[in-house]
């Protein structure tokens, strides 16, 4: 039994310089955190005077958040948030599920071509057709709306490349199986193809609710009306035109904005590095 | 009776099979094949052609002026900024990413201990929102009040305006982005080193690789080959669109010291709606990604062996 | 003098006892199968061995060193493994120099480039040169020395692989189923081809491998192991002739020894459900009466009672198997093949097992010695 403590002691001991190397590195990373939520429950003359003490001496958390809450209608923006990634989202996996199906499985002219044009799309950065995009979406008055946040991201050519990529692994004879059992394609896509898919569903559902939860660059360009703002964009607004330097405020909303996807990671830790390794190595 | 029907069905199906299967592929992929050409094909080829011209929302007329964009890019000092910027803020953020990825990954792997809460806290910026993280390194940055500068005024070191000067502005939006890659980098490194057969470090240690160093040199850093490769890729393109931090803490400034080409082509097209213009920007932009891309793969694979 | 020698070996994994004070010696040049069921410890064993893995308790001494505390690296034994371990990203020839370079030259001149250029660098990588050609002329793969190993065949991998470990000349030289990967038909080819080597190299060798064949076929001596314990070390033909425990008896020989429960009656006669069996045995109480397929024959007067359930035809033999038409025990009896025709599925007949052939355990599995008994006493009890 002493024999197993000493070992276990150790076995710490050596690696002590490990472990303090990766907490010394892990508090920079966390620093911004730290600081953010410090600063969002302090009054405004706390962050002016004491940069360096963490903890509040005055408890200003509900000015901050109340201001936040009365001032910016953020659950709004969080609910902007969600709609716009659901839809992506959902029109994605329609999308692309199929596609992949049949690229991955079925025997038909023009595959080889289609497969080279997801290749190609795989190369063009999202930022390149935005300007034609907002031209259209200007001349169609689609300006200021759900479509003109969701449309452009409607199609993954990323997420045919994985799903193909995926599809392929499944057995040949199970899609045979399913045809003799007297399914025609679409069935098979949904009943056999689809229910196989899930692991690389949600790895890919989770890529793409990260990014498009994130982005800035797109409704930046296509919204100007508060009350569709995303989350990104209403930060954005709410730092420049309104909080100035009223840090305890701005550091409220940044912290209310961050928090669904924050949790969400914090719950399904795995999943989220799972799912961003699998897109991310699979890309 | 039941028999006679499968056959039959197994017939008719063996026989239909090629054309059915053609229709059903189209029928399949139509949807994103018209979301596709709608969203991305369509728009890619415009932006091409739209930079031949001299177009600009809210003129009613433009008319097609051949490569006088790209001949006016050239001579365009507001351009060659950004590039130039863009060039360095590259250099800097992708080895430097890459570098911190690689090390958080070895250390994390070399024993369990500690391994899922340090692997959350490196990820953590990955799928924080990455404005509002801006704001946080804003108040960090600050050139009086910020925690960063107090803590160097306490060690007696100088107090830089980070975000404010033109010396330091590009450089921090590019610490910050270090910060946001290297823990998308540390787990792809990390699932680039968990495929690596465990049987092989033991047959480098029967072989007498006795050091740490000399496995790292045997065994891992070979067959991280293609997983470095996939991440240099991913890490440059991540870095050369940058636009968030840029728009959310310095627009760019001051005096366009930390603006960034994406961000150039945003306020170009979109602020200053010279649509033609920021078309142009946006295909040397493409080619630049594409070269880069191109370049880099060949460069890599050169020197990756794979099994 | 030893090759390999191993004491008290005990290792646990958490809760799990791996090995239970195992014991173990190979003489110099000695071929030494460990076989056993998957789980049973013995690739913890040769892992042990190799120094991949540090025993709770226990000394290994290579060629009379004692090696216990020392790693791999440290120690001079060569490992083939399982799923052959290359460097994907060396060639056959690259991969066999890996064990050289990394014992003959020092860091500095193993640096690339500038290593090259250092004092007697040259001449040691000559030297290893020479070597690795020499070991691929012995294995026939001269032509194959520079595709990396995407570019080989199974067979060829496994060939580098021993090739890698055959090249530094070791003391032990440790085989963790080096065959499993291979199909068929190159298996049996290769295993004589294992032996031949080990014959020219002459190390001592441990070969770790769930399949009996490959044990009994290759082995100088086979070690049978059943969860953490070696049940017994011996030539081939006592593994299989003599069995020290039921469980070595069960887990050699296919199809499996026929088991039977039996009974000691008044003067130590065994029988079994009322067949005196012609064994007899100083224990009492229940015992167990076990007999090789081989030696269980249909006889025309004594025997057990049996119902034909199912007949293989293998060719040269013919496999019956039967129910004890009383206890249900399933017995199977391999017969001459060109008995074909005298038998039916459901027929009623009598088996009669040879009695010096037969092995009496008790009920723990140990083995029990037995007398035989004069034939009369063989004669049934009931009718």
């Amino acid at each position: 039994m002493d024999d197993r403590i000493s070992k276990t002691l150790k076995s710490w001991l050596r690696d002590t310089p490990r472990l303090a190397l990766l907490a010394a590195l892990a508090v920079v990373f966390l620093l911004p955190y730290a600081w953010m939520l410090a600063v969002s429950v302090k009054p405004k003359s706390e962050v002016f005077s004491a940069a360096l003490s963490l903890w509040p001496a005055t408890w200003h958390a509900a000015e901050n958040y109340g201001q936040v809450l009365r001032e910016v209608p953020v659950l709004r923006y969080l609910w902007n948030g969600a709609v716009v990634c659901a839809l992506i989202l959902a029109f994605q996996l329609a999308f692309a599920l199929p596609a992949g199906y049949a690229l991955a499985k079925l025997r038909f002219r023009g595959s080889r071509t289609l497969f080279a044009f997801v290749m190609l799309g795989l190369l063009v950065p999202a930022h390149v057709p935005a300007i034609a995009l907002y031209i259209a979406f200007a001349n169609a008055k689609l300006l200021n709306t759900y479509t003109a946040l969701v449309a452009p991201f409607t199609i993954s050519v990323f997420a045919i490349f994985l799903f193909r990529q995926f599809f392929k692994a499944l057995p040949d004879d199970l899609i045979n199986a399913a045809r003799i059992d007297g399914m025609n394609e679409a069935s098979i896509v949904w009943r056999v193809a689809v229910p196989n898919a899930w692991p690389a569903a949600t790895a890919f559902a989770i890529f793409s609710v990260v990014a498009h939860w994130s982005d800035l660059f797109w409704p930046l360009i296509v919204i100007t009306k508060g009350d569709l703002y995303t989350p990104a964009l209403g930060v954005l607004r709410f730092h420049s035109q309104e909080a100035g330097d009223d840090y305890g405020a701005l550091m409220a909303a940044a912290t209310l904005t961050m928090a669904p996807l924050v949790a969400a990671f914090l719950v399904a830790q795995r999943r989220f590095i799972e799912g961003i390794t699998m897109t991310g190595i699979k890309g | 009776m039941a028999d006679a029907a499968i056959h039959r069905v197994a017939a008719t199906a063996a026989v239909r099979a090629p054309i059915g299967e053609a229709a059903a592929a189209w029928l399949l992929t139509a949807p994103a094949i018209v979301a596709f050409v709608l969203m991305l094909l369509v728009p890619t080829i415009a932006v091409c052609l739209l930079a031949l011209t001299d177009f600009e929302l809210g003129v009613p007329t433009f008319q097609f002026v051949g490569l006088d964009n790209f001949a006016e890019l050239m001579r365009d000092r507001n351009f060659a900024i950004p590039v130039r910027n863009t060039a360095f803020f590259v250099a800097l953020v992708a080895p430097l990413s890459i570098l911190m990825g690689l090390v958080l990954a070895l250390l994390i792997e070399a024993n369990p201990r500690g391994r899922t809460f340090f692997r959350a806290a490196f990820f953590l910026p990955v799928v924080s929102l990455m404005v509002a993280m801006a704001t946080a390194w804003q108040y960090l940055l600050h050139p009086t009040i910020g925690p960063v500068n107090a803590i160097l005024r306490d060690l007696g070191l100088a107090t830089p305006n980070w975000l404010g000067s033109s010396e330091w502005a590009l450089i921090s939006i590019g610490l910050i982005s270090i910060w946001e890659n290297a823990g998308f980098n540390m787990v792809l490194i990390m699932a680039g080193l968990t495929a690596i057969p465990r049987e092989l470090y033991a047959a480098a240690e029967i072989d007498g690789a006795r050091s740490a160093w000399a496995r790292l040199r045997l065994v891992t850093w070979p067959l991280l080959g293609p997983t470095m490769l996939f991440v240099v890729l991913i890490t440059t393109i991540r870095a050369i669109r940058t636009f968030d931090t840029v728009a959310a803490l310095t627009q760019g400034g001051p005096n366009k010291a930390s603006e960034l080409i994406v961000y150039t082509i945003y306020r170009e097209g979109f602020t200053y709606l010279r649509m033609g213009y920021a078309s142009a920007m946006t295909v040397v932009f493409l080619a630049v990604v594409l070269g880069l891309m191109a370049l880099q793969t060949r460069l890599i694979e050169r020197r990756t062996h794979y099994g | 003098m030893t090759g390999i020698s191993v004491e008290n070996i005990a290792k646990r994994f958490g809760d799990v006892a791996a090995l239970k004070g195992v014991a173990l010696d190979v003489a110099p040049g000695e071929f030494v199968s460990l076989v056993g069921p998957s789980g049973c410890g013995k690739t913890t064993l040769m892992r042990i061995i190799a120094g991949l893995e540090m025993p709770d308790a226990g000394t290994v001494r290579i060629a009379e060193r004692d090696v216990t505390g020392l790693r791999a690296a440290d120690r001079d034994v060569a490992m083939v493994f399982q799923s052959y371990a290359l460097y994907p990203h060396l060639t056959a020839r690259q991969n066999m120099a890996v064990p050289l370079v990394m014992r003959r030259l020092n860091g500095w001149q193993r640096i690339p480039f500038l290593g090259a250029r250092l004092p007697g660098t040259r001449n040691i990588v000559a030297n290893i040169a020479d070597e690795i050609l020499r070991t691929a002329q012995m294995l026939s793969i001269e032509a194959l020395l520079d595709r990396r190993p995407g570019q080989l065949s199974g067979g060829q991998r496994q060939r580098v692989a021993l090739g890698r470990a055959i090249v530094r000349r070791p003391k032990a030289f440790l085989l963790d189923e080096p065959l499993s990967n291979l199909d068929a038909s190159l298996r049996v080819q290769t295993r004589k081809e294992i032996v031949e080597l080990h014959r020219r190299v002459g190390a001592s060798t441990v070969y770790v491998t769930h399949d009996q064949t490959e044990a009994m076929t290759m082995s100088d001596r086979v070690a049978v192991m059943m969860a953490g314990e070696i049940l017994q070390i011996d030539p081939p033909e006592r593994i299989y002739g003599d069995p020290a425990d039921l469980r070595v008896a069960a887990f050699v020989g296919s199809p499996s020894i026929n088991v039977f429960d039996a009974s000691v009656e008044t003067g130590g006669r065994v029988a079994v459900d009322g067949y005196a069996t012609g064994l007899a045995t100083r224990a009492s109480g229940r015992v167990v009466f076990a007999v090789r397929p081989e030696d269980l024959a249909p006889d025309q007067r004594v025997g057990m009672p049996a119902r034909v359930e199912h007949i293989e035809f293998l060719g040269e033999s013919l496999l019956l198997h039967a129910r004890h038409a009383r206890t249900g025990t399933a017995m199977i009896a391999r017969l001459d093949g060109r008995e074909r025709g005298a038998f039916a599925v459901g027929h009623d007949l009598l088996l009669r097992p040879d009695t010096a052939r037969a092995f009496l355990f008790e009920s723990g599995g140990k083995r029990l010695r037995a007398e035989r008994m004069a034939q009369s006493a063989a004669e049934p009890v009931h009718g």
